[in-house]
Order: structure tokens, then sequence, then C-alpha cells
């Protein structure tokens, strides 16, 4: 891999994702993913918070002391959050009630701390930039993902509220997938999002092995003609 | 870790003195206070102003817009519960006269609290009554939410004498409110609280009803 | 697989397996869960015999997809227990999906998912039922009172077919809740014991089980043989029954002298529910349950004081399936704490010392 642009992209999107490969945030990813829309939303307001502590964090590195590099990025990212929570609670105030509790977890999301301390404040501020927005784009990803199996299991409806959030053109995502359906709760609650995760990391590695397996024969098939 | 960074460039010395890195810190501590002092002055109206649209909305449902030509929140009133609790009335003015009052009244549920708003009318009569908050089982006891049951909807209309004392009850009981299958507790505390939201409204009918004309004397002024 | 195997080495070898013990254990169910169908009638049996198909279809589902073989893995009968004793803890008029939803939680998340026979950390058939619970309080707790197979007013084959495949609503006039249920409901609006319990409980009706509640709970005495049959057989050790019964009998009694207004004596406690049913068919489970004897102590009184605890003051009017899945969870940590001695060792694990007359420092 070459490109580092391309390797931060499949780094954040899928090898080293934020919650397939690191296991962080799953506070924040288990508390909200009730609904695919819910999921959406958060993982929208991490990306904003990703990529611009990724942007500070990589501009301010010349002047950082690793002495007090932790509390001033605690810093940097608590303001972020804060500023992103008081803004949803003035302009998009239905969606800040359903995640108004969550959006400061933001703040507790290691993910950030962690591209922070370990990539922003050693890159370019480009590449930072893009770290954070792979990284956030990885984190939406499993949120969407997860928030959809559990919606479709627990209520029948997909992207439910969608039109609340993205506004009235986006409500044709808004699906009723199973008509009458009675729902089935334990979905919907906690421990229901416990047990989705874990039926979707079975399903990451089942995919990973099976291109482990192909990039393996396709080196068998190559290794005799070369 | 991240010394690493640095290691290729010169390193100035001042750097490493406490003074530079406690005046980082400081530096930092003021630009992120100045920051949230400036988000929240540029956010503070607009959150204001959704709550109160917010708390409009719900008293919307309990007081019908026609009955009403004044500001619901401007014209609330403080009084004080038999046990020492306070509750905010909110009237419905029309012209000088009371129409309606609403106000908040909690019953004890299956699993806490379950807070209602009450819509009453000037005659004691329940204009409308809807659940604001409660934690009661999903499936079993949530049909007091209007999304999900019109079962809330049965008490509009109903006052004390409507129906006797001994009908302010579920079925179970000898009431005439359906209590749900598999829950009774949920329904019989929603009864027990309108019925209690209306005897308050009783005990300070005058109280309610009266004091809109001694305190908007001119309702240009008031506004 | 039996849970006396806590000594230490040298062995002796005993004609025990997989196969044999489930054959007992349904030995020893039977009577209850023929008792049961006979009291639920048609619904009841129709709900059993979907729920057992199910466990059966998804444990062959899931060997599937693991790459097992199936037929050695389905004959050991673990599945088909776990199939029997979910149903023996419905409802008996639930329609047929709670049967095979719960089938399939119990064995595909509760089992497989952990690798299969013997690696569960919890009990399959108390995942299900917990799950089922929380996700559906209506059809969970929508009991119907007896009305024996051939009685007037037992619905027929067609009827009870009805009943369970969702043709027909269950009449109004059969659904009740349970004992404790009502109990509960009443003790929550101020009601005392003496004016609530007399009209509601007969400890003879419950000891026989002509009462309402779940499918094969209802007849204390016939589980409580089942349950000495497997003492005798010695699939099952003294120790988790007794300290489980030991210590709800104990909490009961203490809380009874107390206030009998408000808490209710050991007998009802005992035969109430799910008490029996757990104390010799679900916290003796060999591979949730904890391997050394003080460990079963500890084990069953954990249980016993969990289900008083939330059958009193919890949200819940039963509480021996939470109750269960708790102290599952705490097994791995009294496997740690509570080890058997090793022959020529003391508990901490050294070499016994006979040389010396002096006491070990």
């Amino acid at each position: 891999m070459s490109n580092p642009y391309a390797r931060i992209a499949r780094d954040g999107l899928w090898d080293n994702n934020v919650v397939f490969a690191q296991s962080l945030a799953l506070c924040p990813l288990l508390a909200v993913t009730g609904t695919a829309t819910n999921g959406l939303g958060l993982g929208l307001a991490s990306v904003f918070v990703m990529v611009t502590a990724g942007v500070l964090v990589s501009l301010l590195r010349g002047i950082i002391t690793p002495q007090v590099r932790i509390p001033v990025f605690v810093l940097i990212i608590a303001v972020l959050v804060t500023l992103v929570d008081l803004g949803m609670n003035a302009w998009l105030h239905d969606l800040h009630k359903v995640l108004g509790l969550f959006i400061p977890l933001i703040v507790t999301n290691c993910a950030i701390l962690g591209r922070a301390e370990s990539f922003a404040s050693r890159q370019p501020v480009a590449r930072a930039a893009f770290d954070g927005l792979m990284m956030g784009a990885g984190f939406t990803l499993v949120l969407v993902l997860l928030g959809a199996v559990r919606e479709i299991i627990g209520s029948g409806t997909l992207f439910q509220g969608a039109g609340l959030m993205l506004g009235e053109a986006m409500s044709f995502l808004e699906l009723t997938l199973i008509p009458d359906y009675r729902g089935f709760l334990l979905a919907i609650l906690p421990p229901g999002g416990f047990i989705a995760l874990g039926f979707i990391l079975a399903g990451k590695r089942v995919l990973d092995a099976r291109a482990d397996r192909r990039a393996a024969r396709a080196l068998d098939g190559a290794a005799p003609a070369a | 870790m991240s010394l690493e960074v640095h290691k290729g460039r010169a390193h100035p010395v001042y750097r490493e003195r406490v003074g530079y890195q406690a005046g980082l810190l400081g530096g930092f501590s003021m630009v992120a206070a100045a920051l949230l002092v400036m988000g929240n002055i540029a956010t503070r109206d607009a959150i204001e102003q959704r709550r109160a649209e917010d708390l409009l909305a719900s008293l919307g449902q309990v007081i019908p817009a026609r009955l009403h030509d004044n500001d619901l929140l401007a014209d609330s009133l403080m009084l004080t519960r038999e046990d020492g609790s306070e509750v905010v009335v909110y009237r419905a003015l029309s012209g000088l006269d009371v129409a309606a009052v609403a106000y908040q009244v909690t019953g004890q549920g299956y699993a806490g609290d379950i807070d209602l708003i009450l819509g009453i009318d000037n005659r004691g009569r329940v204009l409308g009554a809807r659940v604001l908050a409660h934690a009661e089982t999903p499936g079993l006891g949530d049909k007091i939410e209007v999304a999900r049951d019109d079962w809330i909807l049965d008490f509009d209309g109903r006052s004390l004498g409507d129906p006797t004392d001994a009908g302010w009850a579920v079925k179970k009981d000898g009431g005439e409110f359906d209590q749900f299958s598999g829950a009774t507790i949920t329904p019989r505390a929603v009864v027990r609280a309108i019925k209690g939201g209306l005897e308050f409204f009783d005990a300070h009918r005058d109280g309610l009803l009266a004091s809109a004309v001694i305190q908007r004397t001119d309702p240009e002024e008031a506004k | 697989m039996s849970a006396n195997s806590t000594t230490a080495a040298p062995h002796a070898h005993a004609p025990v397996s997989v196969q044999r013990t489930m054959r007992l254990v349904m030995l020893a169910l039977l009577p209850a869960t023929l008792f049961g169908l006979w009291q639920f009638g048609w619904p009841a049996l129709l709900l059993f015999v979907v729920t057992v198909a199910a466990a059966m279809a998804a444990e062959a589902a899931s060997l599937a997809v693991a790459g097992k073989p199936a037929r050695p893995y389905l004959a050991d009968g673990s599945a088909l227990l776990t199939g029997w004793l979910l149903a023996l803890t419905l409802p008996p008029w639930a329609p047929w999906w709670i049967g095979v939803v719960g089938a399939v939680i119990a064995i595909v998340v509760a089992k497989q998912v952990f690798g299969g026979i013997g690696q569960n950390l919890f009990n399959p058939a108390m995942v299900a039922r917990v799950a089922l619970l929380i996700s559906f309080p209506l059809e969970m707790t929508s009991f119907v009172t007896p009305a024996p197979l051939f009685s007037g007013a037992a619905p027929g084959l067609l009827e009870g077919a009805a009943i369970t495949f969702g043709a027909m609503p269950v009449p109004d006039a059969m659904t009740g809740a349970t004992l404790l249920g009502e109990v509960r409901t009443e003790l929550g609006e101020g009601a005392t014991l003496s004016q609530v319990l007399p009209s509601l409980f007969d400890p003879l009706e419950s000891g026989l089980g002509t009462i309402g509640g779940s499918l094969g709970e209802t007849s204390a005495l016939l589980l409580l043989l089942g349950g000495l049959f497997l003492l005798y057989k010695r699939v099952i050790t003294w120790r988790i029954p007794v300290a489980l019964l030991g210590s709800l009998a104990a909490m009961a009694t203490l809380m009874h002298l107390l206030d009998p207004q408000h808490y209710a004596g050991p007998v009802y406690h005992l035969l109430s529910g799910s008490t029996l049913i757990a104390a010799f068919f679900i916290a003796t489970d060999p591979v949730t349950s904890p391997v050394s004897a003080r460990g079963q102590l500890l084990f069953g009184a954990g249980v016993g004081l969990l289900i008083y605890v939330i059958r009193t003051w919890a949200g819940y009017p039963e509480g021996v399936a939470f109750a269960v899945l708790l102290m599952n969870a705490c097994t791995p940590l009294i496997d740690h704490w509570v080890k058997p001695r090793i022959y020529g060792r003391d508990r901490r694990g050294e070499p016994l010392d006979y040389t010396s007359t002096e006491p070990r420092r």
C-alpha cells in the first residue's frame, strides 16, 4: 500500500476500525443504536469532533510538549464536544432530544483521544484531518449497521425519524419493513446491543478469513506462473 | 512517546521549563474558557426558545388553541399543594377570563413516578391528559402514552362528578376505566393522579379562576 | 458429567454418559410434565411439541454452520432437554412463536455461540426465559386457570390449535395472573397478607399443582418426587437443592417473623412459582454450577437468597430465572476461590508435611 491516504482510509474503515479492531467507544455505541437514525446522528457528530480535533492537535503539535499533551488534548476535545452539544441543542433540537444524553459521552470516546495521541500529534494537518474523517466514517458505519440490525429486529422499521433529523427531503429513507410487527424489545434494550454486536464482529471475522483464504489461493496460483 | 516526533528538530531549551508548560496549559484553558463563553452566548437564546417551544407543545396537547388568546407561558401562577410542594399552573385566558388551566400531576406507577400534564376547563372538566415521562414496563404499561394507545383519551370531558367517586377507578376495582391486560398498577396510578388533579382544581377553584383580572389590569402592558 | 466427580485422583470409571444423564433427567421430569399437559390441555401440548422441535432444529442448524457432525450431538439429548425445560417454564397457552423464539435464543445465543454442549456460561433455558420475559411481557405473563383435558371447560384439539397458532384469542374468562403476581399486586395496593392470602393461597392446591402457572411448574409434589429420583440415581448431589431451598426458607421465615402482614412465610415461597423446578433441575445443571462441594453450597444459597430478594423487593413477581443467571455468572469466581483439596496437599496447594511434628508456618 504505497499511497498513505489509501492506507489511512483502509485502516479507518476496516482494518483498524474503532469498534471492529480496537473495541473502543462501546458505551456510546450500545447506548444510542436503538435505531439506524440515532446511530447516524451520533456518527456524524463524532466525525465532526474527530476531524476538528485531528486538525487542531496536528496544527498545535509544534508547541505542545509531551509532558502536558494529554490534558491539552482532553481540553481540546471537551471544548469541541461542548460546542457541538450547545449547537445541536439550539439548531437541531429534535435530534438533540434523542441524542442529548449521549453527546457529552463523545468526550469519553477513547477513540478520539487515541487518534489524537497516536496519529494527529505526529502527522501533518491534511493527513490528520483525513484520518479523523476515515476513523469517524468507520465508527459511523458500525453505528448505522448496528442501529439498522437492532431497529429491524426490534421494531420492524428502518431509519425511523430520518426526516426529522436530515430534513423532510430525506424522509423517503423511513421504511416499515415488517407491517404489524409486534416488536422484539430485547433487540432495542442494551443486552440486545451486545448480542447483535457480537454477531456483527463474528461476521467481520468470517469475511476477513475468507479474504485471507482468497489471497492465499491467488498467491498459490501466481507462484507457478512466475 | 511523542518525544520522537521532535527528535529531528532542534529543541529550544525553554520548552523544557516548567514555566513554559504551565503557561501552555494555562493559555489553552483560557482559550477554551473563552470559546465556551462565546458558544454559550451564541446559543443561549435559541436554546431557551426551543425549551419554551417544547413546553408549549405539550401544553397545546391539553389546551386547545381556540380556547385562549394569550401566551400560555406568560400567565402562569405558582400555587402550593396540601403537601407543601409547589405547582406551576399555566392559564389559558380568553380576554381576561380564565378559560382553562393546565398543570403537572404525578402518579406512583409500577416502576417509579408517572408525570402527566393535565388540562382542565373552567367548569372543572378534563380537556386532556398526556404523559410527559414514565418508566413503566415497555409493552405493558406504556399504553398510557397517546402514541401507543388512545386509552388516555377516555379521560377527556370527565370531571369529579362524572363518573361518581366510586367510578374513578379501573374496572377491576369496580370503576369505569379499562385496565390493560397484564398491567393493573400503571392505569390505577394514572386514574388516581388525574382524580387528584381534579380535586386540586376543586380545592383551589377560586384562586385558579379569579386572579387573572387582578393581576392583569392591562393586557397590553403585561405583554 | 456427574457433579460428584470433584475429588482428587485416583478416579474409578463409572458408566456415566451425557446421554444417560439426560435420559434420567427427562424421566424425572416426566410426571410433572404429563401433569401439566393434562391440566392445561391441547394448547399446552402443542406449545410443548413446537418448543422441543424448534430446539432440535436450532441445534441441527447451528451444528451445520459450525461444521460439526449433527447426529452424535443431537442424539445426546441436551437440546431436547433444553427445549423441554424451556417449555415447562412458559405460560401454557402462549402462542407458538414464543416457543420458537425462546428455543432459538436458548440454543443459538446461549449455547452454541459459546461453543456448544459443556461450554455455555449461562443456563440456556433461563437465558431464553429472561429474554422472552423482557421482550414479550404481555405474552409471558398471561396465564390461564387449569382446564384439564376432556373436562367441560377444556378446548378440543382444533380449538387448542387455534389458540396456540394465533387464530383465536384466549377466552377472557380463563386468563389470570399467577399466585406470586397476584399477591405482589395486592400488596402493592396496600393490602395485608391476612386479607389476601386466604382467598388466593391453599398449600394443598399449590402442593398438588391444581393452580394456574407455568406449563410444568405448578405441581410441587411431582417436581419434588422427580428431584428425589435424581438424587437417588446420583445424577445430582444434595448440596445445591438443599442450600437453595434452605436459604430461601430461612429468608422467608426471618422476614415473616419480623412482619407477618407483608412477608409471606416459607411454605408459600417453597411451593410457588419455579422454586422446585429450579432447585432440582435448573440450578443443578453441571455445566453452569460450581464443581466443588463448598462451591455448590455457596451457589445454591446465593440462588435462594436472590430468589427471595427479587420476588420481594424487585420489579418482577418471580425472580428464579434472574437469580440463576446471576449466580451462573458467579460460578467461575466461586470455582476460582473455592478449590477442592488435592490429595496429599493442603487447601493452599502446598504439599502436606508429614516429616515434621511442628505446625507449619
